[in-house]
C-alpha cells in the first residue's frame, strides 16, 4: 500500500518557468481570454486542458474573470479561427484595425488574452500484461507502463497596451503503470493535470500583478 | 417453405441489426456566428441548389463501417448567415438559367457548391484527431449572367476524440472545418481582383444612373 502510494504520487516531476516583459494588473470588472493554439500540423492543444485551466482560474481566493473561449472566438469571428488568428502580439495592431474588432473587445472588457501552445505525449510505453478468463475464473499477470511528457506554453497578451506581457511555460513527466495481480491495478501520473495546476497557478499570480 | 422464410427474416433481421451497429451517424452542430467584416457594397443574389441544402456524405471505411455526414441544414444556416453579413443586401433566387429579369434589381449572383468533402479518423491518420476538409467552389454572376468570379475555397477542421465519441468528434471537426471556409470566404472575397473590378463597375454603374437621372430632372 506504502509503495503504492509512493508510485501514485511520485511519478510526475513539473517545471514551470516564468519570462515577464512587462508589469500586470487585472481589475474585477476586466476580463482574461484562454485560448488554445491549433495549427494544422499534428498536434493541437487539448480542450480538456484550456478548460482544466479556466476552472481553476475561474475559482479560489481570487478568480479571475474569463470570457468563454467559443463566445470570444464567435463575438469576434473570422479574426481567431486556426487560420485567421494572429501569430504574435506585433499583429494586433493590424487586428485592431479591422472595423468592430477594438469596439467588440472593449465592450466586453478583455484585457488580457493567454494563447496556450502545447499538448501531452506518449513518450516511452513497454512491459507485458495479459489476461485470462476461464470457467474456473480469470486474472491478469503482468506489468506495463508508459510514460506522458506534457509540455505547455502560456503566452499572455496585454490588449491594452497591444504587446506581449510575458511567457510562462510548464513541463511535468509521469510514468503510468498497470500492474496485473488477479487484477488489473492502475496506478496512473496524471502529468496534463500536474501542467495545468502549475500553469494556473502561476498564471493567476502573473496576471494579479508584479 | 414457411420455415425458410422465417429463418432468412432472421437472418435478415439479424443483418440489418449489425449493419445498423456498425454505422455512425454524424450530426453537425454549432453556434453560427456573425462575421465581423466590411459589407461589400452590392445587392446580391445567393442560390442554394438543393444538393447544397441537403448535402450528405457516406463512406464506407474497413475497420469502422459506415459513416454518414450530413452537413446540409448547418451548412445552409453558416453560409445564409455569411453571406447577409458580407452585402448590403442579399435575397435568394431561383435555380440556374436565372429567369429574365430577376437578375435586373442585382449585381451579382452567387451560386456557392460543395466540389468535395473528406475526413480522416485517427485510425487512418495514426493522430489523435478526427479531421474533415470541405472544398467549396463559389461563382460570381453579373447581371448579364455571365460567370465573372470562380473561387475554390478549402476549410480544414480537426478534433479530439475517442471510440465513444466517434461521431461527437467529426461533427466537432466538419463544424471546424465549415467556420474555417465561411472565415476565408468572409476575409478574403473582398480582395479578390475580380470582386474588386466588379464592385468599381457597380460604383461607375451608380455615377452614371445619377448623371442620367440629373440630366432628366435638368
Amino acid at each position: 500500500m506504502v509503495l503504492l502510494l509512493f508510485l501514485a504520487t511520485g511519478c510526475v516531476s513539473s517545471r514551470v518557468e516564468q519570462s515577464r516583459e512587462a508589469v500586470t494588473g487585472i481589475t474585477a470588472s476586466e476580463a482574461m481570454v484562454i485560448l488554445g493554439r491549433a495549427s494544422y500540423n499534428d498536434h493541437q492543444t487539448e480542450e480538456s486542458f484550456t478548460d482544466c485551466l479556466s476552472n481553476i482560474l475561474m475559482k479560489g481566493a481570487t478568480p479571475i474573470r474569463l470570457i468563454p473561449e467559443q463566445e470570444f472566438k464567435d463575438n469576434l469571428f473570422p479574426w481567431f479561427e486556426p487560420r485567421t488568428a494572429p501569430t504574435s502580439a506585433d499583429e494586433l495592431g493590424r487586428l485592431f484595425s479591422q472595423p468592430g474588432v477594438q469596439e467588440r473587445i472593449n465592450e466586453a472588457n478583455v484585457r488580457y488574452l493567454t494563447w496556450i501552445d502545447g499538448d501531452t505525449v506518449t513518450v516511452d510505453k513497454g512491459g507485458s500484461m495479459s489476461c485470462t478468463i476461464s470457467t474456473f475464473g480469470g486474472g491478469c499477470l503482468g506489468m506495463s507502463y508508459w510514460e506522458q511528457d506534457a509540455s505547455y506554453e502560456a503566452s499572455i497578451w496585454d490588449l491594452d497596451n497591444l504587446t506581449t506581457a510575458g511567457q510562462i511555460s510548464a513541463d511535468a513527466n509521469g510514468t503510468s503503470y498497470l500492474a496485473g495481480l488477479i487484477v488489473p491495478i492502475p496506478i496512473l501520473a496524471r502529468p496534463g493535470n500536474a501542467a495545468c495546476k502549475g500553469l494556473a497557478k502561476q498564471l493567476r499570480s502573473f496576471v494579479i500583478g508584479g | 417453405m414457411g420455415h425458410f422464410n422465417h429463418k432468412t427474416q432472421l437472418f435478415m433481421l439479424l443483418s440489418a441489426i449489425l449493419l445498423a451497429s456498425c454505422t455512425t451517424s454524424v450530426t453537425v452542430e454549432g453556434t453560427v456566428p456573425t462575421p465581423l467584416v466590411v459589407k461589400i457594397p452590392a445587392t446580391i443574389g445567393v442560390h442554394f441548389s438543393d444538393e447544397f441544402k441537403t448535402f450528405h456524405y457516406q463512406e464506407v471505411l474497413e475497420d469502422s463501417g459506415t459513416w454518414k455526414v450530413d452537413l446540409g441544414e448547418q451548412n445552409l444556416t453558416f453560409f445564409q448567415n455569411l453571406f447577409s453579413s458580407m452585402f448590403s443586401a442579399v435575397e435568394e433566387v431561383s435555380e440556374l438559367p436565372f429567369q429574365e429579369g430577376e437578375m435586373q434589381h442585382l449585381d451579382g449572383v452567387l451560386v456557392p457548391r460543395i466540389v468535395k468533402y473528406g475526413f480522416l479518423t485517427p485510425a487512418i491518420s495514426g493522430l489523435k484527431f478526427y479531421s474533415a476538409s470541405i472544398q467549396y467552389q463559389i461563382l460570381l454572376y453579373d447581371h448579364a449572367g455571365e460567370v465573372i468570379g470562380d473561387w475554390n475555397i478549402l476549410g480544414y477542421g480537426k478534433s479530439e476524440g475517442g471510440s465513444f465519441s466517434a461521431d461527437d468528434a467529426l461533427g466537432d471537426a466538419t463544424m471546424l472545418a465549415i467556420r474555417d471556409g465561411g472565415a476565408r470566404i468572409a476575409i478574403e472575397m473582398s480582395q479578390q481582383p475580380q470582386i474588386i473590378k466588379w464592385v468599381q463597375t457597380i460604383d461607375s454603374d451608380l455615377v452614371e444612373q445619377e448623371l442620367v437621372e440629373q440630366e432628366i430632372v435638368e
